[in-house]
């Protein structure tokens, strides 16, 4: 078949010198939303980006062959990704003194280096600083939506009043109920699969067609089910069905690259932020887009307190520009975004904008991932091969601690993202021992019959973990870096141990030999799922934002990525940013037309 | 974030080639000539790659092995154009260890020992995998680590011996079961 791909819109000229309706920072999922939802309220918005645009399909060239690539897909010479034991013995920042021309964060050491080598940041231009961190990030037009995991998933009333439930934290200002048209809207518009389970504490999606599962996770779900515990197909930010109104993206069609790399869909079957959503918005003729504005100042005005606009740096000139708005919406990431808040001192703010609490930068959180469990197969041991990997993503093993029950040693939960069977390299050869005729024989005959999973676990939201800005090191364009005073808690360590011995119980109840257990907790920020740090609440003196993301200082000021979630719950973040950018940027808009901000 | 378990927390592995063995005292066939010279490995030390990493992954019923793979020759460029000066010196010593061993055991260099003699220094430089200790033990878990990630990237590992069915695009229903 022919995949036709339509060009984006042209860039308009942006013109500094008009007063936009909005200016939008970061185009990632939650800055894509925002522009799509403001623009097709007939706003007219700026949108700036700090990286550049690329041409993705290009980068990413999904059905490539390992072998057709001269370095089977690794980076050319000279350029690193950092090791899990960087991170564990040395503390950022990791480009120190390093010799290489260029760092990357440890994704660049996943399969495929070189297809996100001008995706990732060069660490060496990114410092930070502070306690150790594995900080992932993405500057270009759509950020990591054009490398994300694609795991789609709801969060429920049990992460949105968790104060309620077990007493400790905050209560979100919003209920599952609030929020559930908006999850709707996102499911339509972007297109999610995934198969309805019925689950209260993981609510299902209006999915599209779903993933199938392979003999070896039928399995593992019919034990769990008898267990009172649910496997179901990877939930995919991924169109499986197609979208009509979209003209940018192809439905998926299987091809089987998903696994292997860092995401990456180079027909956008996978959602990604400029095809889902900045280029339809181009359409509306309501979006300016700047790509290579990174901001680094929310302007004030002087006398009303209120936001006029931002200060930003040409990546490329590194001259400062000043773009001006009647409204300003941050949606940089959460540590970004953050960042950004602290940066803007002024007389009227002088702890930065938006930060009369205090709150910014406190109360990070994300998920604690390490703890897994590896299993073999037996009947499937020597079975011809099948097709198993072309499709989104393996399984999902739902949340199933301290629901109705009550766990001694933490509050919370976890969920266990997993796969099994053939894929386009056999990494079982790694742990197969020997040589020979008799180890190549082995290899093949046991190369579709591991199944292994790990856990994703909730990290409780606490003052004490904060992010602030260095006072001395800056990068490469002279902003002051973001300083990590953040670490694991017990709760955290407690629950890593649970994972482990749970997920092992799971594998032996279903007869599956457990063959490797890992017990070790991957390095703070492995999860890329960074929340928290201006969070929304009722009482201004311990949160930054009200319940549609809008500053309790600043009334023209949104924060709508997820800095705003008040906690990490286990489910991943980026289809719950989605739908609360939504909202948010609805409410926006209604109040803009009514003068109110 | 979706990626396998092993390659979350796993470093690169250098990686693959085609071949040239100096004909052989021992009677040994002697292979074709390598296309083009090699860009790191002296021709001898090619040789004794090329040798080791085809024991490691023969030619089977199923698939020829590393030799016809090219395995060699891609480690050779991969060390070429390294840009850490380590992976190339610990190659270039890992060879020497394997000389030295084939001295000791054989009295004569690798390649110009039998396939017997051959095959008895891998056996011993394998038997240690789990925890290696001399060089040419170590050296044994870096040319098997190389070969594997060449070999099962190469055109003959993934379509002759995994007969890996993916990377084909599937115009209805995916591969697999529903959730039932």
């Amino acid at each position: 078949m022919t995949l036709i791909r339509f060009k984006a819109s042209q860039e308009q000229d942006v013109d500094l010198a008009r007063t936009y309706d909005a200016i939008v920072v970061g185009s990632g999922a939650a800055g894509g939303m925002a522009a799509h939802v403001l623009t097709s309220q007939g706003m007219k918005v700026l949108l700036l980006e700090a990286g550049k645009k690329i041409p993705i399909e290009q980068e990413l060239r999904s059905m490539e062959w390992p072998y057709d690539h001269p370095r089977r897909g690794e980076a050319p010479p000279g350029y690193h990704a950092i090791r899990f034991n960087e991170y564990t013995v040395r503390k950022p920042p990791y480009a120190k003194g390093s010799a290489f021309k260029h760092v990357f964060s440890y994704v660049g050491g996943w399969g495929g280096a070189d297809y996100v080598k001008n995706i990732l940041v060069d660490e060496k231009d990114h410092p930070y600083t502070g306690t150790r961190y594995a900080w992932v990030r993405a500057r270009l037009l759509g950020g990591k939506t054009n490398i994300w995991g694609r795991l789609a998933l709801r969060l429920s009333d049990y992460d949105f009043k968790g104060k309620t439930h077990d007493g400790y934290g905050e209560d979100w200002p919003i209920s599952y109920a609030d929020i559930e048209p908006y999850y709707d809207k996102v499911d339509l518009y972007l297109g999610i699969s995934g198969h309805k389970e019925n689950l209260p504490h993981l609510p299902d999606s209006l999915f599209q067609r779903p993933n199938k599962l392979t003999a070896a996770e039928v399995k593992l779900r019919k034990s769990l089910a008898t267990m009172g515990r649910t496997l179901t197909p990877y939930r995919a930010g991924v169109t499986t069905d197609g979208v009509k109104h979209n003209k940018y993206r192809s439905k998926c069609f299987g091809r089987g690259a998903c696994g292997r790399r860092p995401g990456g869909c180079d027909i956008h079957a996978a959602f990604d932020s400029p095809t889902g959503l900045i280029y339809p918005a181009m359409d509306t003729g309501n979006l300016t887009l700047r790509t290579n504005s990174i901001a680094h100042e929310v302007l004030v005005d002087p006398h009303t307190g209120k936001a006029r606009g931002i200060s930003f740096v040409d990546a490329q000139n590194h001259r400062t520009y000043e773009a001006k708005a009647k409204v300003v919406i941050l949606a940089a990431s959460t540590l970004e975004s953050a960042r950004l808040l602290l940066l803007s001192k002024s007389r009227q703010h002088p702890n930065g904008i938006g930060n009369a609490s205090g709150h910014v930068g406190h109360n990070f959180c994300e998920h604690v991932m390490g703890p897994g469990v590896t299993g073999l197969v037996k009947e499937m041991v020597g079975a011809p091969p099948t097709l198993d990997d072309g499709k989104p993503g393996g399984f999902y093993v739902a949340r199933f601690r301290n629901l109705e029950d009550k766990q001694p040693g933490f509050i919370r939960g976890y969920g266990f993202e997993g796969g099994s069977g053939f894929s386009i390299f056999p990494d079982s050869a790694w742990d197969t021992p020997g040589f020979g005729g008799q180890f190549k024989k082995s290899v093949r005959e046991h190369a579709g019959a591991f199944i292994s999973m790990g856990g994703f676990g909730e990290v409780l939201a606490r003052y004490e973990n904060y992010m602030d800005l260095d006072p001395e090191v800056k990068d490469s364009w002279g902003i002051p870096v973001l300083r990590f005073n953040y670490q694991f808690g017990d709760n955290e360590k407690k629950m890593c141990e649970d994972m482990a011995n749970a997920g092992k119980e799971m594998f032996e109840a279903a007869g599956i030999e457990v063959v490797g257990v890992d017990k070790n907790i991957l390095t703070e920020g492995w999860s890329i799922h960074e929340l928290g740090t201006a969070r929304m609440g009722t009482d201004p003196k311990t949160s930054v934002l009200n319940q549609f993301q809008q500053s309790h200082d600043v009334k023209n000021l949104f924060v709508v990525d997820g800095s705003s979630h008040v906690s990490a719950s286990c489910q991943n973040p980026t289809w719950t940013i989605m739908a609360l950018a939504w909202r948010s940027c609805e409410h926006l808009a209604d109040e803009f037309k009514r003068g109110n901000l | 974030m979706t990626i396998s378990r092993r390659e979350m927390i796993q470093a690169t592995a250098a990686a693959a080639g085609a071949l040239a063995l100096p004909s052989s005292k021992s009677g040994a066939p002697v292979p074709p000539l390598p296309p083009v010279p090699p860009k790191f490995f002296t021709p001898a030390e090619f040789a004794l790659v090329d040798e080791l990493s085809d024991m490691i992954i023969p030619t089977d019923q199923q698939s020829a092995g590393a030799r016809a793979a090219g395995v060699a020759a891609y480690i050779d460029g991969r060390l070429a154009e390294s840009f850490e000066p380590e992976p190339p010196q610990r190659w270039r010593a890992g060879i020497q260890a394997v000389e030295a061993l084939s001295r000791e055991m054989s009295g004569t260099t690798f390649m110009e020992s039998t396939p017997a003699q051959r095959l008895a220094l891998l056996t011993r430089i394998a038997a240690a995998e789990s925890d290696p200790k001399t060089d040419a033990e170590k050296f044994f878990k870096e040319i098997k680590g190389g070969t594997i990630r060449a070999y099962y990237t190469s055109k003959i590992g993934i379509h002759d011996d995994q007969q890996y069915k993916g990377n084909v695009i599937q115009p209805g229903e995916y591969a697999g079961y529903d959730a039932t």
